[in-house]
């Protein structure tokens, strides 16, 4: 039997963003629960690197709480600004990892089960992904990622980069395109030319 | 019937692996987080503080212990060596007092400190 939910876990996020801001530690609790799954999730995708993609959700929620006190409810949603810190955090490790051989670090399998293998293909393939992201220019990758891997659609992703529903278009066409020729070249790899 | 290009194949299907990823944040990382939202004096100070410190606290800190010795004191005194005024007092409502020494006579009147009248 699912127990009644509580006070705060019916109110919208700013509501419990303002709470917070006025010393409800509950609130905070609350937030956690509701965002960090969703915040963690959009880092890993764009990193494909569990100890990186940690490090960008703690500090896009540091951020979060260093806001509430100025944060005016029902004039931004806290999803939207979240997708767009977090967006611009992952954009700027995936600049400093430019350059770098990443196929490498992905471990050999230590067993040779197929769900091993099939695990540690699936490693390669999200961090040659997320490697190929780091070649495109920031904009592009970032409106790649909120298209592609979340999934959002081009109005939402206007409203997360501020711009207008046709840059979107065409930075994500761009991107998609740039990123497609980056890993044309890894298809063997990739375990893609058996088909 | 549409063509489709191979290149965009593989993309898609990264796509749709990546967006399968859901990881459930560990419980370290949720604390981290909660941690920062919290300031520490509320979560930790209170759990650090002793019973002592605590009880103290309860009877208003040390102001509070320090009248709390000099009532002790002043009742002790008053107890051992009663003034003139309580002696009648306490003759008047309760009858003959009971003298119980607990000083030797010698302390307690060589000094003439309690010679009543």
């Amino acid at each position: 039997m699912k127990s009644a939910p509580t006070v705060s876990q019916q109110m919208p996020d700013d509501a419990l963003l303002v709470a917070f801001a006025n010393g409800d530690t509950v609130a905070a609790q609350e937030l956690t629960a509701r965002l960090l799954p969703r915040v963690l999730a959009q880092a890993t995708r764009m990193l494909a690197n569990q100890t990186e993609a940690e490090d960008v959700a703690q500090e896009a929620m540091i951020r979060l709480w260093k806001i509430a006190p100025d944060w005016r409810q029902g004039e931004a949603q806290i999803s939207t600004w979240l997708y767009r810190v977090v967006a611009n955090l992952c954009t700027d490790r995936l600049r400093k990892r430019r350059g770098g051989v990443s196929l490498d670090q992905i471990a050999e399998p230590t067993d040779d089960t197929p769900g091993a293998v099939a695990q540690i293909q699936t490693q390669t393939r999200l961090k040659a992904l997320s490697d190929a992201l780091a070649q495109l220019p920031v904009r592009q990758a970032e409106a790649v990622a909120l298209r592609h891997l979340e999934g959002l659609s081009n109005p939402e992703i206007a409203q997360i980069m501020d711009i207008s529903v046709r840059s979107v278009e065409s930075l994500t066409a761009r991107g998609k395109r740039a990123l497609a020729d980056i890993l044309a070249g890894q298809k063997a790899e990739l375990g893609y030319d058996d088909d | 019937m549409m063509m489709t290009d191979p290149k965009n194949d593989m993309l898609d299907d990264l796509f749709a692996e990546a967006r399968k990823i859901a990881p459930e944040p560990s419980e370290a990382l949720v604390a981290r987080v909660i941690a920062e939202a919290i300031p520490p004096q509320t979560v930790s100070a209170a759990g650090r503080r002793g019973l002592a410190t605590r009880l103290l606290e309860m009877i208003g800190g040390w102001p509070a212990v320090g009248g709390l010795v000099a009532a002790t004191l002043a009742g002790l005194w008053i107890g051992v060596a009663p003034p003139a005024s309580v002696e009648d007092f306490t003759a008047t409502w309760f009858g003959d007092p009971v003298a119980v020494g607990l000083l030797s006579d010698d302390i307690a009147f060589d000094t003439g400190l309690f010679a009543d009248g």
